[in-house]
């Protein structure tokens, strides 16, 4: 049952990414607005979809990282319809729908076997936990996807090539705008997220910190979005410089997030 | 009946010409009265804009109509038959039709895709409403015309990209601040340009405009026409930590403002955007500016840069409209044509109905002893009978009329059915 509404949403996103894909190519506003609600349906559904898995487990369903995917794909869809709502920069669909659409993709790979939570990974505070992070990641993700289009719009205007593409991209101001706005809220999310994770740590393993080379990079990733908040907040960095920093310090997530399984051997389960 | 155009425009007459003509016709209602008295004319629609001056006709006798209205123009523009055969340009039916077509959408301006020119024929079409000059023909020929204007408005990218310096220079402060309201400029010297560009951005929202000046006087006389702000030229370098786009148009022969003053400036407005516009030659900003993060600095050659390219794009946009433009050409003339078979179609019917009333009335004395309901019934039933056997002949003119051999047949059903 609960697998029909992630099929449905999925479907749902793909329309919406398809006509956003389209909107660009025809520069139809009407294109982009419809699939906005195309969007926005697909998240009301992916909303079911989650509400049903937690009440059945009383746990939250992403305790794997094909549930995190597919929570984080939420996040993203969710807080950029709130943005849209705010900036009305329809373009910005066009760069966030497919990236929800390819997590919710590699989410759906996984969904199917139902693995048993350990008792170990049970209680709130991993609830909280993954909640912060995976909230927090997704907004840095839609910082990051900002603080690209960004640069590129900034080249472009540099260039003086504004005939073309960049009359696709929002206005500088803008995207900084949500660069700045992720940033900073995603920022308090991640810290409450690792704060989470080392207490429940001391209680599991004994220790907050192992050196577990997941922790290491999240700190380090950390360290960079203090950066990065620090700049904006107190030294008054806006545009080219946050745009890349944040990028950069996104790169150091994903990495933490995903990179180190491939590479590291990590006690973290995913 | 036919459908003719008449007109100069700035391709074809020198300004001097089409000053005269548009102001010897200036009064509203003028030219209506002396057009409505060439007897040809049945409908008439008269534009005039600073570009050109044309009159749209529908008329009885071609030729003579023609005549009409050359004498017309001739009188007014107090033209010479010379001038007149060099500059008048006459289109009639189909390159009629195209020709509106192509001025409404904007593709015969002298800044092809402007968008003034659509609303001057609207305003001219309301006119000549007004005069009762506009009938069957004229109304759908218009609203036709406005159809076309907003499709190739729509479909293709004409109208996209600005065309002009100060129009480009609003566009590009879009792209940097996202909507204008609220934002400052600064205007650094006079000039026809920098004026024109503040013009522009006051009316896309800009809200506070400051004028500097080396002559004191001259920028308190801008700052009164703009409502603006005026202040002392020394106080350049404070205003810049302020303001967030400025525009540099004055004669200095030096930089005015040099990448020190802009650096500090940013450092004093945390960084925010800035936008600097230098339309003066030789340059008032130091180019080494531009390169400074969130500033963005535009020369006129910049500028000029842009505007070519849109005007490049909007070339090849213009292929795409006369596509769209044809295709509505063939449709009206599609209408149009089964026009000629109108007035045979109303006779028939008129006859057919006409039987069925005297058939009706004939009946009568038997007719009366039925009901009510029974002779209603009956008289559908004659009436539906009548109409099915119409129904095809009445369709296959039309056919054929749209195919352009519609006279051997409307002459026999003349003939068959003895209409008039």
């Amino acid at each position: 049952m609960e697998i029909l509404f992630f099929r449905i949403a999925l479907a749902a996103y793909f329309v919406s990414t398809v006509g956003y894909i389209a909107s660009l190519f025809a520069e139809r506003v009407r294109v982009a607005k419809a699939s906005m609600w195309v969007l926005a349906a697909a998240f009301a559904l992916h909303t079911v979809h989650i509400a049903i898995g937690w009440m059945g487990t009383f746990s939250i369903p992403s305790a794997n990282i094909y549930g995190s995917l597919s929570f984080i794909a939420w996040a993203v869809a969710g807080s950029y319809l709130a943005f849209q709502a705010k900036t009305k920069t329809q373009v910005l669909g066009a760069f966030v729908s497919p990236v929800v659409v390819v997590m919710m993709i590699a989410a759906s790979a996984g969904l199917m076997d139902g693995a048993s939570i350990p008792l170990a990974l049970r209680g709130p505070l991993v609830s909280f936990h993954i909640l912060l992070l995976l909230t927090g990641g997704a907004l840095f993700a839609l910082a990051c996807l900002a603080g690209l289009m960004y640069l590129v719009q900034d080249r472009l205007i540099r260039g003086k090539k504004v005939s073309g593409f960049s009359r696709l991209l929002p206005s500088l101001r803008d995207l900084d705008r949500i660069n700045h706005l992720c940033t900073v809220w995603g920022f308090p999310l991640l810290t409450f997220g690792i704060i989470a994770g080392s207490v429940w740590a001391r209680t599991v393993w004994g220790s907050d910190w192992q050196w577990d080379p997941k922790q290491v990079f999240t700190a380090v990733s950390w360290v960079l979005y203090a950066a990065v908040v620090h700049q904006r907040v107190a030294i008054g960095w806006k545009g080219r410089k946050a745009a890349l920093l944040s990028i950069i310090a996104f790169a150091g997530l994903l990495f933490a997030f995903i990179g180190v399984n491939a590479f590291f051997v990590t006690m973290h389960r995913f | 009946m036919s459908i003719a155009l008449l007109g100069i425009n700035h391709r074809s007459a020198p300004l001097s010409i089409r000053e005269r003509l548009s102001i010897s016709c200036g009064e509203e209602g003028k030219p209506f009265e002396e057009l409505k008295k060439i007897p040809q004319i049945g409908e008439v629609l008269y534009l005039s804009t600073c570009n050109r001056v044309e009159v749209l006709v529908n008329m009885d006798d071609t030729d003579a109509g023609v005549e009409g209205l050359k004498a017309f123009i001739t009188a007014h523009g107090n033209l010479s038959p010379e001038e007149m055969n060099k500059c008048l340009y006459v289109y009639r039916d189909e390159e009629a039709v195209r020709h509106l077509f192509r001025v409404t959408s904007s593709l015969d301006s002298m800044v092809m895709g402007e968008p003034q020119i659509l609303g001057q024929v609207k305003d001219a079409y309301q006119l000549c409403v007004k005069q009762k000059a506009s009938g069957v023909i004229l109304n759908k020929l218009l609203h036709h015309a406005f159809r076309v204007a907003k499709r190739v408005r729509t479909e293709t990218a004409i109208a996209n990209n600005a065309v002009s310096v100060s129009f480009a220079a609003v566009e590009l402060a879009k792209k940097i601040f996202g909507a204008l309201g609220g934002k400052r400029a600064l205007i650094v010297g006079a000039g026809e340009m920098a004026e024109l560009a503040a013009r522009h951005l006051m009316d896309n929202g800009v809200d506070r405009m400051i004028f500097t000046n080396r002559t004191y006087e001259n920028a308190v006389r801008l700052a009164n026409d703009f409502q603006g702000l005026p202040v002392e030229f020394e106080l350049i370098d404070e205003k810049l930590g302020e303001v967030d786009i400025v525009i540099s148009s004055t004669g200095s022969p030096d930089c005015i403002i040099s990448e020190d003053m802009i650096a500090g400036a940013l450092r004093r407005r945390k960084n925010r955007l800035l936008f600097l516009i230098d339309v003066a030659v030789p340059r008032d900003i130091d180019p080494a500016a531009g390169e400074i993060d969130n500033v963005y600095l535009y020369n006129i050659d910049d500028l000029q840069g842009i505007v070519d390219q849109n005007t490049q794009g909007r070339l090849k946009e213009a292929h795409k409209a006369q596509s769209i433009i044809d295709e509505e050409v063939a449709k009206f003339s599609g209408w149009y044509a089964t026009l000629e078979v109108v007035p045979t179609i109303v006779d028939l019917k008129g006859k057919a109905e006409e039987i069925v009333k005297g058939e009706m009335e004939r009946s009568h004395s038997w007719m009366k002893n039925l009901g009510d309901e029974e002779r209603g019934n009956i008289e559908v039933l004659v009436n539906s009978v009548v109409n099915k056997i119409l129904h095809d002949p009445v369709v296959g003119l039309k056919r054929e009329s749209r195919n352009g051999g519609a006279d051997p047949y409307v002459a026999a059903i003349k003939k068959l059915f003895r209409l008039k």
